[in-house]
C-alpha cells in the first residue's frame, strides 16, 4: 500500500488528498440529500435573507481568504528567499554569525563584519575544486541602491550572462541591476554607507570625485541584487583610499588599468565574503570543511542556514496555521449562530412543510443545504480573496525586500479550504438538528 | 375515495394539566363536510390539528378509514398527511419567493419520486380550474383571493381525500371570500371529507354539518354521522 502510494506522482497524491479531505462533505451531502429536492426552498431562504446571507458569505470569505493568503505568502516568502540564495552555493567569510553574513552577501543587508585577507582569498581562488571565487565589497550606496563590488565572472554567473550592454572593463564602469535607479549610459557617484547614513551630508559626498558609468544592465534575477549597482571590487577599494588588489607596475603605474583576478595578496585590502562556486556539487562539502577554520575563516551553505531559519519559522508557521484555522472556525460558528436565528424566522414555513406531511428529514435537508450553501460559497469566494491577498502581500514584500516573492495558491491552500468545507458541512448539521424537534402547531400559530 | 372519520375519547391536555380539548365521540361519513364554529380560543383549531395528528400528547383515538393516526409514529403520521390530507390556512402560508405553480406543487418536493410529476400536473390543473391564469408569476404579486386559491390548489395537489381548513376566508374581503367558498364547494363536494374551522356564516352554511365548540367541548350540533 505504501509502495503504491509513494509510486504516485505528487499532483496525483495531492489530488487524492483533496478528495479525501472533501470526503466528509460529500458523504454528508449525499446522506442528507438522498432522493430529496430541497433546492427550490433553499433558494427561497437564500433570497429572503439575502442581506444577512451576503454578509455571512463575505465574512467567511475574508476569514478563509486571509488564512490561506497568509499560508501561501509564508510559502512564497520561503521560496523567494531560497531562490534568491540559489546562486550562492558556499560562502567563505571571517568567523562570526552565519545569518549576518547570509543577509549581507545574499540579501545585501550589510553589517560590520570582519575581513578576509588576500592570502585566504588566494587559497580559496586557487583551490582545485573551486570554479569561481568572487570577493564581495559593500558598504556604499547610491539613491538607496547598494553599490557592491565584485568580479566580472560573478556578474555573468549571477545573471546567467543576460546583460544588456556590456561587462565593466575598468574601475569606473558599473553594471546595474534590472531595477537599479541608474539607467544604461548614466553616471552616478556612490555615497558612503547605506540608508539614512548615506543621506548624511558628510557621507553623501565622502567619495566625491569617484563616479561610475553604467555600461551594462542585468536581466531580472528575482534577488535583491536587482536593485544593486555592481562595480569592480577594485573600485570599492580605491574609493576608500586602499590598494586595489594589484601590484603597481615597474613604473608605479598600471595597477589602475587592471581589474579582476588574479589578485596580489600583498595589495589585497580584504573582503568580507567570498562567494564560492565549486566544480561539482559534492565538492562543496569538501570545500566547506577545508575553509572552516577556528579564528580564521568560516564556510557555510546559505541554503543550510536558510533551512535552519525556516525550521525556526516553521513553528511560527504552525502557530499561524492553527490561529488561522481557529479564526475560521470561530467565524463559521458565529455565522452558524446567525443562521440559527434566521432559521427560526423561517420556522413557520418549516412547520408548514411538516404539517403538509414533509418528513423531518426533508426539513432537515432544507436547513442543512441552506447553511452548507452559504458556508461553501464563503469558502469558494475565500479562495479568490486568498489569491488576491497573497498577490497584494507578495507585491508589498517584493517591493520592500527586493526578493521576488510570488505566492500562487497551491495544493496546501486547496487542502485547507477543503478541510474548512468539510468541517463546515458537519457544523451545518447543527441548525438542521435544532429544527428536528420543531413544535409544529406552536410554530404554525406563531 | 374519501376517508371517513371516527373520533373517540380525544383529549388534548395543555400545560399545567388543563384540558384544552375533550371530545368523547364524533364521526363523519366519507365525503361529508363538517363546519366547526365557536369563540376564539375555544379549541376549534386545536381539534383540527389534533385530527391531523399534529399535536404531540393528544390522547384517544382518531381513525381515518380505520387508521388511528394518534397511534402512528411522528414520521408515519407525516406520511399519512402527505398521502391523504390537504391543509388550507387562514393566512395562506405561501412561500413568497416561489411562483404560484411552485407553491401549489410544493408537496412534490418531498413526495416519492414516482408521484412528483402527477402532483405537479394536478397542481397545474387545479390552478387552472380555480381561474389563476398566470401561475408562473411570483405569489408576492397576487391578491389575497388569488393567494388563497393557490393555497387550495396546494391542499389538493396530492389528490387528498381529506381537506382540513383553518379559517380559509378570514383574511379575504367579502367578494373574494364568496368566490373561494364556491371554489371550495366545487372541489370538495362529495369527493372529499372536509373539516373546516370558520366564523364565516356563508361558509358554514355550505357545510353538511356544523358543530359549535366552546371551552374545549362540543356543545351543540349533531355529533354522530
Amino acid at each position: 500500500m505504501n509502495d503504491l502510494w509513494s509510486g504516485l506522482s505528487a499532483p496525483v497524491q495531492d489530488g487524492l488528498w483533496l478528495l479525501l479531505i472533501l470526503l466528509p462533505a460529500v458523504v454528508t451531502g449525499v446522506l442528507v440529500l438522498r432522493s430529496l429536492r430541497p433546492w427550490p426552498l433553499v433558494r427561497a431562504m437564500l433570497w429572503r435573507f439575502r442581506g444577512p446571507n451576503l454578509l455571512f458569505v463575505l465574512l467567511i470569505a475574508v476569514a478563509v481568504g486571509l488564512g490561506i493568503g497568509l499560508l501561501a505568502q509564508e510559502r512564497g516568502l520561503r521560496a523567494g528567499t531560497a531562490a534568491a540564495a540559489d546562486k550562492f552555493d558556499l560562502i567563505v567569510a571571517a568567523p562570526g554569525s552565519e545569518v549576518t553574513m547570509l543577509f549581507a552577501s545574499v540579501y545585501l543587508q550589510p553589517s560590520d563584519v570582519g575581513l578576509l585577507s588576500g592570502t585566504i582569498y588566494d587559497e580559496v581562488a586557487t583551490h582545485p575544486e573551486v570554479a569561481l571565487a568572487a570577493p564581495l565589497g559593500f558598504g556604499d550606496s547610491y539613491a538607496g541602491a547598494p553599490v557592491v563590488g565584485t568580479i566580472a565572472d560573478f556578474v555573468t554567473y549571477l545573471s546567467d550572462g543576460a546583460i544588456e550592454g556590456r561587462m565593466f572593463e575598468t574601475s569606473t564602469e558599473a553594471i546595474a541591476g534590472a531595477f537599479a535607479p541608474v539607467g544604461l549610459g548614466e553616471r552616478f557617484e556612490p555615497a558612503h554607507g547605506t540608508g539614512d547614513v548615506a543621506l548624511d551630508a558628510d557621507n553623501a559626498h565622502a567619495h566625491a570625485g569617484a563616479s561610475f558609468t553604467v555600461v551594462g544592465r542585468m536581466a531580472p534575477t528575482g534577488t535583491p541584487w536587482d536593485r544593486a549597482l555592481i562595480v569592480p571590487i577594485e573600485a570599492v577599494w580605491e574609493v576608500h583610499g586602499l590598494a586595489n588588489g594589484h601590484a603597481p607596475g615597474p613604473d608605479g603605474a598600471g595597477a589602475h588599468d587592471r581589474i579582476g583576478p588574479p589578485f596580489d595578496a600583498a595589495y589585497f585590502p580584504g573582503t568580507p565574503a567570498i562567494v564560492v562556486r565549486s566544480e561539482a556539487l559534492w565538492s562543496n562539502y569538501a570545500l566547506r570543511s577545508a575553509f572552516t577554520r577556528d579564528a580564521e575563516t568560516m564556510a557555510f551553505f546559505p541554503g543550510a542556514v536558510l533551512a535552519q531559519l525556516y525550521r525556526v519559522m516553521g513553528d511560527v508557521r504552525q502557530a499561524m496555521s492553527v490561529m488561522a484555522l481557529v479564526t475560521q472556525v470561530l467565524v463559521a460558528a458565529s455565522v452558524l449562530v446567525g443562521l440559527l436565528i434566521l432559521t427560526r424566522l423561517f420556522r413557520r414555513q418549516l412547520a408548514l412543510l411538516r404539517a403538509l406531511g414533509a418528513p423531518a428529514r426533508f426539513v432537515f435537508a432544507v436547513v442543512w443545504s441552506y447553511a452548507a450553501t452559504l458556508l461553501a460559497c464563503g469558502a469558494v469566494l475565500g479562495l479568490a480573496v486568498g489569491w488576491l491577498a497573497a498577490a497584494l502581500l507578495s507585491r508589498v514584500l517584493s517591493e520592500r525586500t527586493d526578493i521576488l516573492v510570488t505566492a500562487p495558491l497551491a495544493w496546501p491552500e486547496l487542502h485547507a479550504v477543503a478541510g474548512f468545507l468539510s468541517v463546515a458541512t458537519l457544523l451545518s448539521l447543527l441548525p438542521g438538528l435544532s429544527m428536528r424537534r420543531l413544535p409544529i402547531v406552536e410554530a404554525l400559530r406563531s | 375515495m374519501a376517508d371517513g372519520l371516527t373520533v373517540s375519547d380525544l383529549e388534548v391536555p395543555g400545560r399545567g394539566g388543563r384540558m384544552l380539548l375533550s371530545v368523547e365521540a364524533l364521526s363523519l361519513a366519507p365525503g361529508q363536510s363538517l363546519g366547526l364554529r365557536g369563540p376564539s380560543g375555544a379549541g376549534k383549531s386545536t381539534f383540527l390539528y389534533a385530527i391531523a395528528g399534529l399535536i404531540e400528547g393528544a390522547r384517544g383515538r382518531v381513525e381515518w378509514n380505520g387508521t388511528d393516526i394518534l397511534s402512528l409514529s411522528p414520521d408515519r403520521r407525516g406520511a399519512f398527511r402527505a398521502a391523504h390530507m390537504g391543509f388550507i390556512f387562514q393566512d395562506f402560508l405561501l412561500f413568497d419567493e416561489l411562483s404560484g405553480i411552485d407553491n401549489a406543487a410544493l408537496p412534490a418536493l418531498f413526495a416519492p419520486r414516482a408521484q412528483r410529476p402527477g402532483i405537479r400536473l394536478r397542481a397545474q390543473e387545479m390552478l387552472g380550474r380555480l381561474g389563476l391564469s398566470d401561475p408562473g408569476r411570483g405569489v408576492d404579486s397576487y391578491s389575497g383571493g388569488e393567494r388563497q386559491r393557490v393555497g387550495v390548489a396546494r391542499a389538493l395537489a396530492n389528490d387528498a381525500a381529506i381537506l382540513l381548513a383553518d379559517e380559509p376566508t378570514a383574511s379575504l374581503h367579502r367578494a373574494a371570500a364568496d368566490a373561494l367558498i364556491e371554489d371550495l364547494a366545487g372541489v370538495a363536494r362529495g369527493q372529499r371529507t372536509s373539516v373546516v374551522v370558520s366564523h364565516d356564516p356563508a361558509l358554514l352554511a355550505r357545510m353538511d354539518r356544523v358543530i359549535t365548540i366552546a371551552d374545549g367541548r362540543m356543545t351543540d350540533g349533531d355529533l354522530a354521522a
